[in-house]
């Protein structure tokens, strides 16, 4: 399947598995292949549409943070430290493998033969709740029409 | 605490809320276990100590934690 993503995109896979692990997870979700396309220097100007990485992240958090409070748990002031890499396979969830498929499909229909940054992040904004990276679009309050606009150059 | 929406929610049984709750518990417990190593070497645990008080073999911490 990844014979056909161009080195930016990779990276952007590669970034989602670190992400991933950093925060502890032992799955790639369509949130981590979220953040790991924001790595992507070319998706940079979609800050002025309030999608970057910085908030992206912490919008995961504030989704963690008020989950472990409906459970009665507050972390306020507990000391969390990111974990570290390991050599342990981290495999994808069924909806990021079905993500990076229609990343291969949106690449298809705009005549690119290389998936790019953005064809991945159209094909991650098609994700519906309860999808994890639809509830970070629903958090951060992003108007996913704009975005898709904002990526057509870039998806070319 | 005061009353969120996601408090309502769970206590409404959107399974969603819960389930993100389990996540997000283990990704907690991965934090607070990296931020918990580091202070414990800082403080001259040995990886045999830690291991012990996680309850996992020295091997294993230390493959995890150690740099």
């Amino acid at each position: 399947m990844f014979e056909h993503v161009a080195a930016d995109a990779r990276m952007a896979v590669t970034a989602a598995l670190e992400e991933a692990r950093h925060r502890g997870d032992r799955r790639i979700g369509t949130e981590h292949l979220l953040l790991g396309v924001l790595h992507a220097r070319e998706l940079d100007p979609l800050g002025t549409l309030g999608l970057d990485l910085t908030r992206a992240r912490a919008a995961l958090d504030a989704l963690d943070l008020a989950a472990l409070a409906a459970v009665g748990i507050d972390v306020r002031g507990v000391e969390r430290a990111p974990v570290p890499l390991s050599p342990k396979r981290t495999p994808f969830t069924s909806a990021a493998r079905t993500t990076l498929r229609r990343a291969v499909g949106v690449a298809r229909q705009q005549g690119g033969r290389r998936i790019r940054p953005a064809h991945l992040l159209l094909a991650i904004l098609e994700c519906a709740p309860p999808d994890p990276a639809a509830e970070v679009f629903r958090e951060l309050a992003v108007d996913r029409a704009a975005v898709r606009t904002r990526l057509r150059p870039h998806a070319a | 605490m005061e009353e969120t929406e996601l408090g309502v929610r769970l206590r409404s049984h959107d399974p969603a809320v819960g389930l993100r709750a389990v996540g997000a518990l283990h990704r907690l417990a991965e934090q607070v276990e990296a931020a918990a190593v580091a202070r414990a070497r800082q403080d001259g645990w040995s990886w045999e100590q830690i291991g012990d008080a996680l309850g996992v073999s020295r091997q294993s911490v230390h493959s995890k934690h150690g740099k």
